[in-house]
């Protein structure tokens, strides 16, 4: 026998790829935290937010946006789950594809109606909404990834690598969530 | 059939052979080699910060002078506060001292992630010779090592120094979260059996508070940086007060990492001289399990006092008191590891060799600094004092005396385990009287100085304010210090070539990077230990246990590039993992970062994407092999 025997009272299966995940999602947080932190700094250091010439946040379409991200939660589970993960990969890269484009073209309809250059409302708006967009086109990249790497069949590699990449959708998506709350605040602080 | 012991040992030394040569060095991901990587390169850089400090000092030896002027000074303070800082303390502990030593002390064969490690040291040089080309291109940041705005925004500082400022930082950022994320990882997950966390080193706490400290505290710095660069470059308005922006935003962003980073520099220290200490008297830590909560709690306690930097703004009276307040908690943490250090030692049989000399030098210039610290909380008086040589004289004694003696110590004390030979004992000592010496002769003047008005900052001083005698003896103890420095180098470079053999544990060291042969080999453990205390190597039962099941082929994990996971609290053995090995891909990576980074300091946004488009690419090379299946 050359092997080290794995312990039966050790229940966890987390691979290592899951916990460097967990070190990325640890240290993403922090710099989301630091930017709805100057985020809401800025607005208590000016009477009007968002200043006057700047349209309220829209509400009603980033809620509903909101609503559908949260819902390829259930297919990225899915596929962390099941042996056959390609269709659930599929399903959610679909919809979370169909979200990033509305986001950005909504991105776009904001930058005509105000700038980043005109005041820091606008700056923080956009950085905080971009860095969030950032987030979720990484997490395409890397379904994208995963649904090619599963052409060539299933292996224990890959498996773990649908875990992990799950549990980065997950964080994008609590953290889109906190983002949008955020950046629609000012239409319920009325 | 069975194999010999030779056998398996044989079996091993090929499945973790290195490639030899350049090429080796530039592809490693073995866990020594990159720590040795990081030692060296930290190395030149702490030179180079040397030598600005001793023009700095050559510069202020009497009044009026002229060896430098204003421009250059400005670049010269800015650059060694962040050399010493990003590219020689963080990386000396981290990286070096945490690399290659860490998965020695947990009984791993590397690091969780071997090929980020060696990422992170490529991006690290990366970005040292990112800010050094900004210095000798006469585009060196110059708005101080905090980097306050308006001073650092584009009216006041119109030219390139700022690009280089945040782009080297945010880059450098980069390796450090990688480096702590990798560090957690293997302590969390790589313990040898049977390293339940009570059992786990006091050293490896240490690293453990550091790299969360890191990995919590760097974010705050990269939005900033990330904050200025828009502002400075796509004209936006984060501190812009004409535009609803603040410049205190900056301050508050920069602090929230800051005041951790302190502890993120010293915490490491206090990591070296737990091992130091049991050593050299001879007995456990005192009060360890005190020690090890103290550690964290000192990181986590510096997160909640970054406003102390700012008492002479004008922030409103409760937040200053408040921040005081809190402050002042950091006094229970230190005290309690203070009295355990210095109890351990008094109750123990203490040999004063180099190393424990050091570790005693620091604990005095630790108190020392400490006790200025605690003279902050103060408001009145500290801003009294803020922006002279008090501050300077109080940080330096907590920089220099409490974060880089350890260091110091450390490289003594695991010099026979690095290069297998025993260093001089006499002129070892000879170095630390002089250090220390010269630190004091440097630093204690300054508080001095300080209190009778001088600003910090200053490129020179007019002859009639009595503060130029202090200056000369600040300026000689400065020379004094680089004397020590140099001797110092000179006894670890003389040892190497002349010094007698070291054998495995010529300390009898308490912990496990002492049970392997010095230097220790690719695979580090022949056979994967089984840990029942803290201080493993002196369970002899255990590792004579272990001689046995190499004998018997248990537990030698000799199929491949094999390396046992753990269970997250007990170090139950969980899983056992194919490691990658040597990788031409980080060094590629970083070098595709690095123009990525280059184009961002001259604004040429389209190359930035096409060398974003090309850092996917590599990525995606990157995981194109996949590791064994078992």
């Amino acid at each position: 026998m050359t092997d080290v025997a794995v312990d039966a009272r050790a229940r966890e299966r987390l691979s290592l790829g899951w916990w460097g995940v967990a070190m990325l999602i640890a240290t993403e947080a922090a710099l989301f935290a630091m930017m709805i932190g100057s985020y809401f700094y800025l607005r208590f250091k000016n009477a009007h937010w968002p200043p006057p010439g700047v349209p309220e946040p829209k509400v009603v379409v980033p809620l509903v946006l909101l609503g559908v991200l949260m819902l390829t939660a259930f297919p990225m589970w899915r596929a962390a789950r099941s042996a056959t993960p390609r269709r659930w990969l599929l399903l959610a890269l679909f919809v979370q594809s169909g979200y990033f484009a509305m986001e950005v073209s909504d991105f776009q309809d904001d930058l005509h109606h105000f700038t980043p250059q005109q005041h820091a409302y606008g700056s923080i708006y956009y950085t905080l909404l971009g860095a969030d967009h950032g987030h979720v086109a990484v997490g395409l990249l890397l379904n994208a990834w995963l649904l090619w790497k599963l052409l060539f069949g299933m292996t224990e590699y890959r498996r773990k690598a649908i875990r992990a990449i799950a549990f980065y959708w997950y964080a994008v998506i609590v953290l889109t969530i906190v983002v949008t709350l955020t950046v629609t605040s000012p239409a319920f602080a009325r | 059939m069975t194999s010999t012991v030779a056998e398996r040992v044989g079996r091993l030394e090929r499945q973790w052979a290195e490639r030899p040569g350049v090429l080796g060095w530039l592809t490693t991901t073995d866990h020594k080699r990159v720590g040795l990587l990081y030692f060296w390169t930290t190395l030149v850089f702490f030179g180079a910060g040397g030598v600005e400090a001793l023009i700095m000092r050559s510069q202020l030896i009497k009044a009026n002078n002229s060896l430098v002027g204003p421009e250059v000074f400005d670049q010269l303070f800015t650059v060694h506060g962040m050399t010493m800082i990003f590219w020689f303390i963080i990386p000396m502990t981290t990286g070096a001292f945490g690399n290659y030593l860490v998965p020695l002390m947990v009984g791993a064969r590397d690091m969780a992630f071997p090929r980020m490690n060696a990422l992170s040291f490529w991006i690290f040089v990366a970005s040292g010779i990112f800010l050094y080309i900004g210095l000798f291109s006469g585009f060196g940041p110059d708005a101080g090592w905090f980097n306050y705005v308006p001073l650092a925004d584009r009216h006041f500082d119109p030219s390139r120094n700022i690009e280089f400022y945040t782009l080297a930082l945010a880059f450098n950022s980069i390796a450090s979260t990688l480096t702590s994320a990798n560090l957690i990882v293997t302590i969390l997950k790589l313990r040898a059996p049977g390293m339940s966390f009570n059992r786990m080193p006091l050293f490896c706490f240490a690293f453990l508070a550091a790299s969360f400290g890191l990995i919590f505290a760097l974010p705050s710095l990269s939005v900033d940086l990330l904050f200025l660069y828009l502002q400075r470059n796509l004209g936006f308005h984060f501190f812009d007060a004409a535009h609803g922006g603040s410049s205190f935003l900056w301050q508050h962003l920069f602090w929230f990492f800051g005041h951790p980073e302190v502890y993120i520099l010293i915490v490491p220290a206090f990591g070296i001289a737990t091992e130091i200490i049991p050593a050299f008297t001879r007995r456990k830590m005192l009060a360890f399990p005190l020690v090890a909560i103290a550690e964290l709690l000192v990181v986590f306690i510096g997160f909640g006092v970054w406003a102390h930097h700012m008492f002479a703004t004008g922030l409103p009276s409760t937040t200053l008191v408040f921040f005081a307040g809190a402050t002042s908690m950091v006094v229970i943490p230190s005290t309690i590891q203070v009295f355990a250090w210095t109890m351990s030692i008094y109750t123990g049989r203490p040999k004063f060799r180099t190393p424990l000399l050091f570790i005693v030098g620091f604990i005095v210039m630790f108190v020392a600094g400490g006790l200025t610290g605690i003279m902050f909380l103060a408001i009145p008086f500290d801003q009294q004092v803020t922006d002279t040589y008090f501050v300077v004289a109080h940080f330096h004694y907590i920089i220099f005396g409490a974060a880089v003696f350890p260091i110091f110590g450390g490289m003594y004390y695991w010099f026979p385990k690095v290069t297998g030979k025993l260093y001089f004992e006499r002129p070892g000592q000879i170095s630390f009287w002089i250090i220390f010496v010269g630190t004091n002769l440097l630093f204690f003047p300054m508080h001095i100085v300080g209190l009778l008005g001088m600003p910090r900052r200053v490129y020179t001083y007019p002859g009639d304010m009595g503060w130029t005698s202090y200056n000369l003896v600040e300026s000689i103890g400065g020379y004094v210090t680089a004397i020590g420095i140099l001797v110092l180098f000179a006894n670890l470079v003389v040892s190497y070539f002349r010094g007698a053999p070291s054998g495995p544990d010529p300390w009898h060291g308490p912990t496990l990077e002492w049970s392997v042969p010095s230097p220790p080999p690719e695979y580090n453990f022949a056979v994967i230990p089984t840990v029942s205390s803290a201080y493993a190597n002196w369970d002899s039962d255990d590792r004579e246990r272990d001689g046995h099941r190499l004998t018997a082929g248990v537990g030698t994990l000799e199929r491949g590039h094999e390396q046992h996971v753990s269970s997250l609290i007990d170090g139950w053995t969980a899983e056992i993992v194919d490691m990658p090995h040597a990788s031409p891909w980080p060094i590629l990576l970083a070098l595709a970062l690095s123009l990525l980074f280059a184009m961002l300091v001259i604004t040429k946004f389209m190359f930035a994407a096409i060398f974003l488009v090309i850092v996917a690419l590599t990525l995606l090379g990157w995981h194109g092999k996949e590791p064994q299946e078992r």
